[in-house]
Order: structure tokens, then sequence, then C-alpha cells
């Protein structure tokens, strides 16, 4: 099983580029379809499925990393909820003020341990709960958690806006960190506005454009839609609206990422 | 710029072994008839410092290369980590490993402790290479080993 098991996670240099709605939309339409999946929030930082799922598990993924409850029982199943096919579920991490305070406190000296915990509780989900896809949800930028996930995924997607500050950023993260760790990777161009995408060329030759300055294959183009803005961390569109454009394009990466 | 009569002698020199060895026509068979053996010498000369301005060039080069080596492997060759003291091995030294090193360590850091054999199914690596890797990394204070019994087990010490 550990073999056909997909490790999939979401980074990204700056924050807002939409990780967490494609992080859960992907793992939606994936169990949706059949797959058994398990998503884990290693935003320890800004926590957020907790919001989207209105989650109050008895464990979070914080009291795993500490050694004080095993990674099953931080897992919580929501496949009921939303009458999947497959199976869906989330490990949380704590968005209370003094689980933050205890993350931002932490040393080198637990960061090994943490690694080490990551590696070994993915291998348990995975075995245990015959996942098919586990999919990490990362802080951004340089944190030792998401490093820690990235060391742990098959395949790495970062997902960025196509700004200055992405480009150059996620240029620097390639070359610093993915290509270092020698994960499979790629990038996802989130909230792009249609403009950029027609002073780019058109769809195609934007993609290849930003391809090449990033030095990593395209994984999905999601165009900017400002209604997801408003509706962030209330719908899941792969569910609940599976024609609209954000749903396809939800789709069509998904089918990326299992080819990969 | 002007030759003295001994970079001329040197060079006159240098034209005759040339000539005696056929790597030069004599200088009376030379394409330019108006070429005395005087400027010969000169051309010869000039180009012996043309050489030796490129061999100067190739050494600097070469000595940059020895520099970048050494500042990346120890001694034996052997990469060298900037380890911190106590627990060193967390994701940023995981970064700074070769990928050699860095793959066994990621497999051991997943598995807690465990024996050459288990690490090289992990890595899918011969269990001989697998040792090896993981008694550089042994070497380089990132993991520990202990026995049990007869075997040799690997860890990281949290």
């Amino acid at each position: 099983m550990l073999l056909l098991a997909k490790t999939l996670a979401f980074h990204s240099y700056k924050g807002g580029t939409g990780k967490t709605s494609l992080v859960v939309n992907l793992g939606a339409l994936y169990a949706k379809q059949g797959s058994n999946v398990c998503v884990l929030d290693y935003d320890f930082r800004a926590p957020s499925l907790n919001v989207l799922f209105k989650a109050k598990p008895e464990h979070w993924l914080n009291d795993y990393l500490e050694g004080n409850c095993s990674i099953i029982d931080t897992l919580v199943d929501e496949s009921a909820k939303f009458n999947l096919r497959g199976k869906l579920w989330v490990g949380f991490s704590n968005p209370s003020l003094e689980a933050l305070k205890n993350v931002m406190g932490k040393d080198r000296r637990w960061e090994v341990k943490a690694l080490s915990r990551t590696l070994a509780g993915k291998k348990q989900i995975i075995e245990e709960k015959k996942v098919d896809y586990l999919i990490f949800d990362t802080s951004p930028g340089a944190q030792y958690s998401s490093i820690n996930a990235l060391a742990g995924a098959d395949i790495v997607s970062l997902v960025m806006k196509a700004d200055e500050f992405d480009l150059e950023g996620t240029k620097e993260l390639s070359k610093g960190v993915y290509e270092a760790l020698g994960r499979k990777s790629g990038v996802v161009l989130n909230k792009i506005p249609l403009e950029q995408i027609a002073a780019g060329g058109g769809a195609e030759k934007f993609g290849k454009t930003i391809e090449a300055e990033v030095g990593l294959p395209l994984v999905g183009m999601i165009p900017c839609m400002c209604e997801l803005m408003a509706m962030g961390g209330k719908t899941i569109y792969t569910l609940e609206k599976p024609d609209h454009t954000f749903a396809r394009s939800i789709a069509r990466i998904s089918e990326t990422l299992r080819n990969m | 710029m002007l030759l003295s009569t001994t970079h001329l002698r040197i060079g006159r020199c240098i034209r005759v072994a040339l000539t005696n060895f056929h790597i030069l026509p004599p200088a009376r068979y030379c394409r330019d008839p108006f070429m005395s053996s005087r400027s010969a010498d000169s051309a010869v000369v000039d180009l012996l410092r043309k050489l030796n301005r490129n061999v100067e060039i190739v050494s600097k080069k070469i000595d940059k290369l020895i520099e970048v080596e050494r500042s990346s492997t120890g001694h034996f060759g052997r990469p060298t980590v900037d380890v911190p003291e106590g627990l060193p091995l967390d994701v940023t030294t995981l970064l700074s490993l070769p990928d050699h090193l860095r793959k066994s360590a990621i497999a051991l850091s997943s598995l807690g402790e465990a024996t050459a054999t288990d690490l090289s199914k992990e890595t899918a690596r011969v269990r001989a290479v697998e040792s090896d890797y993981l008694n550089q990394l042994v070497s380089m204070g990132l993991i520990k080993k202990k026995r049990k019994g007869r075997d040799v087990y690997f860890y990281i010490e949290t």
C-alpha cells in the first residue's frame, strides 16, 4: 500500500495564494471519486481547515508532534458529512493563541523530533487507513513544519500568483529547498487575472513563460475569481458546485497530479 | 615592444630546435621571404609570451577550482556539513546534505531506529552501499549507532 499511495504537499513562498482552498477541494474531489484521502493541516502558524470543516477534534496534530497521542487519534472522518464514495480524514492543527505561541517557541531539538514524527506519522496513516492520497497543507515560506512536510511528500506543488514577489521568491525556494529535497515538483498558478493571461499571449504561452522563469512544470492554472474570495472557508466547490470554473480547474489539476 | 638581445637569442635557439625537429620550416623556406631570422626569432618569443599568459590564466582557474572543491569537501573528500551542537539532524541540516546521504537520513528519520538492511529496503539500495552512507552520517556526528546482539542499529538521537 505504501508504494501505491501518493503524498502531495502544497506549499508557497507567500501567504494568500489559495493553498488551503486548493487542498480541501482537491482532497474532497479525490474522495468523491472513490479514493481514500487524508488531509493534514500543517499550517501550524495559521490553521484554517478547522474553520471550513467546523471541527473540534479531540486531538490536534500539535498533540501528535508533542508525542501526546498517535497520529491516527488526530484524524476526523469527514466522509459521512459529504456523502463521499471514498473516505476523507482530516487532521487539524490547533488554532488557539496558546498553541500558536507554543509553536513559535520551538527549538531545533524539537524540530528533529517533529521531522521524525512527521515521516513516521505519514507512514502510519497510509498503512492503517489504506489511503490513496495523503495531502499536506503547509505554512508559506521556509518554515520548519512546511519543509518537514515537503520532505515526506512524493510531489510538491507550489501555489503561486504570477507577480514579481511570488516569482522571485518561488525561484529561490525552488533552488534552495525543492531541488535539494529532490521531490517531483510543479507549479500551480492561482488567482491569475484574465488580463494578465491575455497580456502573456494566452493561457498556453503564459504558462510556458512561467515554467521557464521558475524552472518547474506547470501543474495547473486557475484564473482569479472574486466570488471565491467572498466564499473562502465556506464552500467546497468540487462537492457543492462541480460545474463552477474553479471546480473544473481543480479537476484538471487532480488529473495532472494523478499522472505525475 | 623592444626585445632585448637575450630575448632574441632565446627565440633563435627555440626556432632552431623547432626547425631541427621539423616543426618549423627553415627560415629560408618561410612563406614570407622578407621575414629575416631576427623577425622570426622575435615572432617565436611573442608566441611564447602569449603561451605563457594563457598558461597563467589556466593555472589561476585551476587554483580556483581546487579552492571551491576544498571548501565543499572536507578531509578525504567527504562532504562537510555545518553541524550545530547537540541534535543536528533537523530539516535545515538535511537540506545541506548531499543527495545520497539525505536519502539515508530521511529514511532513518521515518523508521526511527533501523539496521542497514532495513534502511536498504527503504532506499532501494544495496545493503553494503547503504551501510557505507550510514557510517558516513555517523562519522559526521549526525546519527548514532549501537549494537543489539549481532545487529547494528542506526538511530537519530532525540
